[in-house]
């Protein structure tokens, strides 16, 4: 199944956007974006800790639907799924 | 009028379309990009998701503070020094639930729509932090 991955502000810099990828059904969305971030060292530490939890800050949609970083580990991804990853907002 | 765009903003145009039967009061709210020794400001958005975000700020601040009209305008891509950044106009019958509504709208625009700003200086840049926190963890306001 396919799924697209969208990363903003000091993210995207460090990872890219619109990053589309074929995973196995049933797949984590805390492994997807782990699969994604770990090919960039810098970009995998500005979102995961050292534990490989979320940090706090960040901040998750599945389409479009924010998700609590506490409750990501239960959530599966689905296909055409679109997950959006990104640091606090600062607009205005 | 609920958008996100990168040109420029017709503020008098809006305040002119503000103006409808009733209204006695509109206040303009005009963010703009500082001089923090900074050379522009780059903007961006996720843009399928803070403009829903926008248009429902709009419709509570609408039924909550009994508005009559409401735009609001926020500018992505890169602007220069005392370019204007997000638009707000909202008019009402009344100067208190103008000031209120707006006020109303600006903190919610800076509490959860999905926009960002990097400063561009002569050594690089440096993404604006956010006010709020969003994950699992309890945000501080800066105040």
């Amino acid at each position: 199944m396919t799924v697209r991955i969208r990363f903003f502000a000091r993210f995207r810099e460090l990872l890219g956007t619109d990053i589309v990828v074929d995973v196995p059904k049933n797949k984590g969305l805390p492994e997807l974006v782990k699969d994604i971030a770990g090919k960039n060292k810098e970009g995998y530490d500005a979102i995961f800790d050292e534990t490989g939890a979320f940090h706090e800050f960040v901040i998750l949609m599945q389409n479009g639907k924010r998700i609590e970083t506490a409750d990501a580990a239960k959530i599966k991804v689905s296909d055409g799924d679109e997950i959006a990853v990104f640091p606090p907002v600062a607009g205005g | 009028m609920i958008a996100i765009q990168t040109g420029d903003v017709d503020i008098g145009a809006l305040i002119n379309g503000a103006k409808q039967h009733g209204t006695g009061a509109i206040v303009v709210f005009d963010g703009i990009v500082r001089d923090d020794d900074i050379r522009e400001m780059e903007l961006e958005a996720y843009e399928e998701v803070a403009v829903p975000e926008l248009e429902k700020i709009a419709t509570e601040a609408k039924k909550t503070y009994n508005l009559l009209s409401i735009d609001i305008v926020h500018r992505i891509g890169r602007l220069a020094v005392g370019e204007n950044i997000l638009v707000i106009v909202v008019s009402a019958g009344h100067r208190e639930e103008a000031y209120e509504g707006s006020r109303f709208i600006i903190e919610g625009i800076k509490a959860g729509v999905p926009i960002w700003k990097k400063e561009l200086t002569k050594d690089g840049g440096r993404w604006v932090p956010g006010e709020h926190q969003h994950g699992r963890g309890t945000g501080k306001k800066r105040e």
